[in-house]
């Protein structure tokens, strides 16, 4: 049969209530169905549906359900690689993140290693550079940074443990009454969008940018390795353009949500600090280290990061000259009030 | 018959020794939580591993302390019928109730759940979280507990097969537990 | 009904046989999920590897930290109930309030909220009251049902009150935060507390003699002495009260480990009364382990059934019927209450937090009702199910307790005045919403266009004009200019609001 009814699920990692990021696999369902004339259909599970969230990806590996949409780097614990996957402290920014996932290696040689786990990745969807997180007082030299109990999880918690941090993993109903109270200092979410509905801003008031560790970081669609090399080509088409019309249409969302989000919470009395020069520094170098201790202990990681880190150069080098430049000038007309 | 009751009694005693185990950790549980607030408040200082430690002893609670709760008869019921009706139909419900309830239902919980720890033991899974635990105790004993409740389960249908026999006595009082 | 199919229905259906069957309530919900597991499968709604979540989602409620307050808020209830507190503080109450009518139900009920600010689960609450003043009541002429019934809802009253096990559990179902569930709760018990103490005003300006007041010999003397008495007594309660909330809203411990630090606290009282033995310590742990494992194993039974009826589109089917109910949101908010307020009747609180509430959050949140408001609601409603006859908790731990001069229906009887304030609040509740949200704080209005951001190191020296230089190497591979050039943007400096 040409067009075969399939129908699958697809349990995702995050609540209806993050709406953009919830959206992501909505859309992935809507334009699968419409391309294939309703042939192809997907049904979408918020976390905890079928399995908690940050087990969707375990799921899938297992067969429990065909797909997830989830974040690469919830599964560090099973191999620090799947960090790269989404992104790692001082990675790329959204832009380099998809040409290196799509013209670059990152797709190939980061689906050779979730083959391993019987996954096939996809990026579908972005943030774009996230907010470092509520802070309940200033921080402005690497000595701040000492003690400060803060909620911010994974490879990130590895490098600012490596400057006083205390990294801790507290339940999502803990966080906000924990903040509020002193009983953490400071948490990491995601950005003005979706931290302004979860009310941070009432209980620690310094707003601290740029996630120095989710400089733009990919959502994934995975599907189980098997589901995936079993469906019909035009099937695998339909779904492949479909995760990167979310991956694209989620970081649309957000363009066009968190400018508004950042001016209320700064009406409600968030007061915004970028990360010191130093303080970026220290955990630039801190995270050199901590990539140095995993690439000694795992072929994976070491292959893959290095494939991004030559990217980055290059990547880098070719931002200064086009968008920096392009984007400073403009910049300076918007505050100079001329846009 | 007699060779089956000495293999019940030897369950019973398993899954007593454990659930008092488990009792303990209760107290353990609490004295490690209010010592992480403790420590962390006036010491600033605060591991993840002290509170995954935590729900690692809840897990055990949980599911190690089942089958002593079977045993003991304390698994909240329903008991609009098991509390009118008379002890031999009692032994009746709890009979057709373990075949057909409670011990297809945990082994096939305990079928799955194997996999599921090897596979994490397999991958040396770890916490995700900096400075957190391993993974696969915590799997393996959702595995272990499912395969106790399996054996509590074959005991207690036993005790009540030799209860209908006239050849052991077992106390069908059910009390709702307090809350 | 059937616009998902028969199964959803069935499914429903097959739960409350098999729970009526009269086997334990976990095994037999795990029996009925798996059991129409395997028709699914048949029927195709879903392959056999499906039913593999299971692993993931029992894993995911041993992890859930929040949990932890299950054994930690019954060691305390369980240490409290024989530790002397409550006696000392409805000894020295029940003398003061003594000389007017209703004055020991008066302080049944203000020890009950006390009691209630302390820990937050009911056993404790109703058995010590229950031992204390019961007694007391009846050889004083009290009205029988009066008295067990004051009692018994004196005893709940610990779960609306902050901190409470049922809104611990409801935040976590809700996916709201604890600490917002405790301070929408206030204004509700304050309501409820009100609402009890009027119903005995009014019983003893209108049935005097159900309600008597004690004779002088039985109260003591009136004098500062008695009122210092009562308040020295009242300071262990004091100290555990912060204890549990106090160092919640310092920020010593979160909600969870409060509980735990309440844990130690009720350990301290019951060492100063010379109480604390290891035999009760002992008691308390075993009783604890029994009772969470127990609850928890509900939750474990109610995953089974919930992901095989997510599996054969119940979530569909549930939310299909409950957005169809008529009366738009206040429609589902009446209509929810009502059955859950049945539901009550045969259900205990955890079973309809974890099999009932999730089915309901999505249609809540898609008729745009303010969670924490809705979790309140429920909870008020809830409470109703300690107190139904026959076989509410609370009526149960009573009748344990009471004299056999006390009927059995007397406690019957008894419980519905009671049951019918709680309806009477649940209505106040639903129609005043300000009741509950007054005491969350609200976002300020924001007038969007008067925000104006300016993020500095743009230009040169952060003023305005020309473009930056950015200090680039030349593509020649010929030396960089050094760093430090004006115009090079500091990206350090915090932005300028509104300048
Ligand atoms: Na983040
Ligand atoms: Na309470």
């Amino acid at each position: 049969q040409e067009n075969p009814k399939i129908n699958w699920r697809l349990t995702s990692s995050f609540p209806k209530s993050l709406d953009t990021i919830w959206g992501g696999a909505e859309d992935i369902a809507k334009r699968v169905s419409e391309a294939t004339g309703g042939n192809f259909t997907i049904q979408t599970y918020a976390a905890g549906e079928i399995v908690p969230g940050l087990q969707a990806a375990d799921a899938v590996s297992a067969g429990t359900v065909e797909m997830c949409h989830t974040c690469s780097y919830y599964y560090v614990g099973k191999d620090p690689t799947f960090a790269i996957g989404t992104a790692i402290p001082f990675g790329l920014n959204a832009r380099l993140t998809n040409a290196w996932f799509y013209e670059g290696n990152g797709n190939k040689l980061l689906n050779e290693f979730y083959a391993n786990h019987k996954l096939y990745g996809m990026i579908a969807g972005n943030t774009g550079a996230q907010m470092g997180g509520w802070f309940r007082k200033e921080i402005n030299t690497v000595d701040d940074l000492k003690g400060v109990k803060m909620r911010i999880a994974g490879l990130a918690g590895r490098v600012v443990e490596k400057l006083g941090v205390v990294p801790q993993q507290i339940a999502g109903g803990d966080i906000y009454p924990a903040l509020e109270k002193g009983t953490i200092d400071a948490a990491e979410w995601i950005g003005p969008y979706d931290d302004q509905k979860l009310g941070f801003y009432k209980v620690a008031k310094y707003y601290y940018y740029p996630a120095f560790w989710e400089g733009g970081p990919a959502i994934h669609a995975f599907v189980n390795l098997d589901k995936w090399n079993s469906l019909p080509k035009q099937y695998q088409a339909a779904l492949t353009d479909a995760a990167a019309y979310a991956n694209t249409n989620m970081m649309a969302k957000y363009d066009l949500k968190n400018p508004l989000a950042v001016k209320q919470l700064v009406g409600q009395g968030t007061v915004l600090r970028p990360f010191s020069q130093d303080i970026l520094d220290a955990c630039f170098n801190a995270s050199m280290e901590v990539y140095k201790d995993i690439s000694a202990s795992n072929e994976w990681f070491k292959k893959i990061y290095e494939d991004q880190v030559a990217f980055k150069k290059e990547g880098y080098l070719w931002m200064q000259l086009s968008e920096y430049t392009y984007d400073t000038f403009m910049m300076i007309q918007q505050r100079n009030g001329k846009l | 018959m007699s060779a089956l009751l000495r293999f019940s009694s030897l369950i019973d005693r398993l899954s007593e020794i454990i659930g008092k185990f488990s009792g303990y950790l209760v107290l353990f549980c609490c004295l490690v939580s209010a010592g992480n607030a403790l420590i962390r408040y006036t010491f600033n200082i605060s591991s993840n591993g002290w509170l995954e430690i935590q729900w690692y002893m809840f897990a055990f609670i949980v599911l190690m302390g089942a089958a002593h709760t079977l045993r003991l008869n304390e698994h909240v019921r329903v008991d609009l019928i098991y509390g009118a009706v008379s002890d031999t139909k009692r032994l009746w419900i709890d009979i057709v109730g373990l075949t057909v309830f409670l011990i297809p239902a945990c082994a096939y919980l305990a079928w799955i759940c194997f996999p599921f720890f090897w596979l994490s033991w397999m991958q040396g899974e770890v916490s995700s979280n900096a400075g957190g635990l391993i993974r696969w105790p915590v799997k393996l004993i959702i595995f272990a507990g499912f395969a106790l409740l399996v054996l509590q389960g074959l005991s207690e249908l036993v005790k009540r097969i030799a209860a209908l026999m006239g050849l052991a006595a077992v106390d069908t009082t059910y009390e709702k537990p307090l809350q | 009904m059937f616009a998902y199919g028969v199964m959803p229905p069935l499914m429903f259906l097959g739960m409350i046989c098999f729970m009526l069957y009269g086997f334990p309530v976990a095994f037999s919900l795990a029996a009925v999920g798996l059991f129409f597991g395997i028709l699914g499968v048949f029927t195709g709604h879903f392959e056999e590897v499906f039913l593999q979540a299971l692993p993931f989602r029992i894993f995911g409620i041993v992890s859930n930290d929040l949990l932890l307050a299950i054994p930690f808020f019954t060691f305390m209830g369980s240490i409290l109930e024989r530790c002397g507190l409550a006696e000392d503080l409805l000894e020295g109450t029940g003398k003061l309030f003594g000389a007017i009518p209703g004055g020991l139900a008066y302080a049944v009920i203000v020890v009950g909220a006390i009691l209630g600010a302390i820990t937050g689960t009911v056993a404790a609450s109703v058995i010590t009251m229950g031992v204390i003043s019961l007694p007391i009541m009846l050889k004083y002429g009290y009205n029988p049902r009066l008295a067990t019934g004051v009692i018994a809802a004196s005893g709940t009253i610990t779960q609306v009150i902050p901190p409470s096990l049922v809104l611990i559990v409801l935040a976590d179902q809700l996916g709201r935060s604890v600490g917002d569930m405790y301070l929408g709760a206030i204004g509700p018990s304050i309501l409820q507390v009100t609402i009890f103490l009027l119903f005995i005003l009014a019983l003893s300006i209108f049935r005097p003699k159900d309600v008597p007041a004690l004779p002088p010999e039985a109260r003591g003397e009136m004098n500062a002495a008695l009122v210092i008495r009562v308040l020295w007594g009242m300071i262990p309660s004091i100290v555990l009260i912060f204890i549990v909330l106090g160092t919640l809203f310092l920020g010593l411990a979160t909600p969870t480990e409060a509980g735990a630090l309440g844990v130690v606290g009720a350990m301290g009282i019951a060492a100063m009364h010379r109480r604390l033995t290891w035999d009760l310590t002992k008691q308390g742990m075993q009783t604890t382990m029994r009772i969470t494992s127990m609850v928890v194993f509900i939750l474990i039974g109610a995953t089974c059934f919930s992901l095989v009826f997510q599996g054969m589109n119940g979530g569909l089917w549930v939310e299909h019927l409950l957005s169809h109910v008529p009366g738009g949101a206040l429609g589902f908010l009446i209509f929810v209450n009502i059955f859950i307020f049945f539901l009550a009747f045969f259900l205990d609180f955890f079973e309809i937090a974890f099999i009932v509430i999730p089915m309901l959050v999505p249609v809540a949140n898609a008729l745009g009702i303010d969670l924490i408001w809705f979790g309140v609601l429920i909870c008020i409603n809830m409470q109703t199910s300690f107190m139904h006859p026959p076989f509410g908790f609370a009526l149960f731990y009573l009748r344990s307790i009471a004299p056999k001069s006390v009927k059995t229906k007397d406690i019957y009887l008894g419980a519905i005045p009671w049951l019918c304030m709680q309806l009477i609040l649940v209505a106040i509740v639903i129609f005043w919403p300000e009741s509950v949200t007054y005491w969350l704080e609200k976002a300020p209005v924001v007038d969007l266009d008067s925000i104006k951001i300016e993020i500095p190191g743009f230009g040169n020296g952060g003023g305005t004009g020309g473009m930056p230089n950015f200090g680039l190497p030349p593509m020649d591979g010929a030396p960089a200019q050094q760093g430090g050039l004006p115009g090079t943007p500091n990206l350090g400096e915090p932005p300028k609001i509104n300048p």
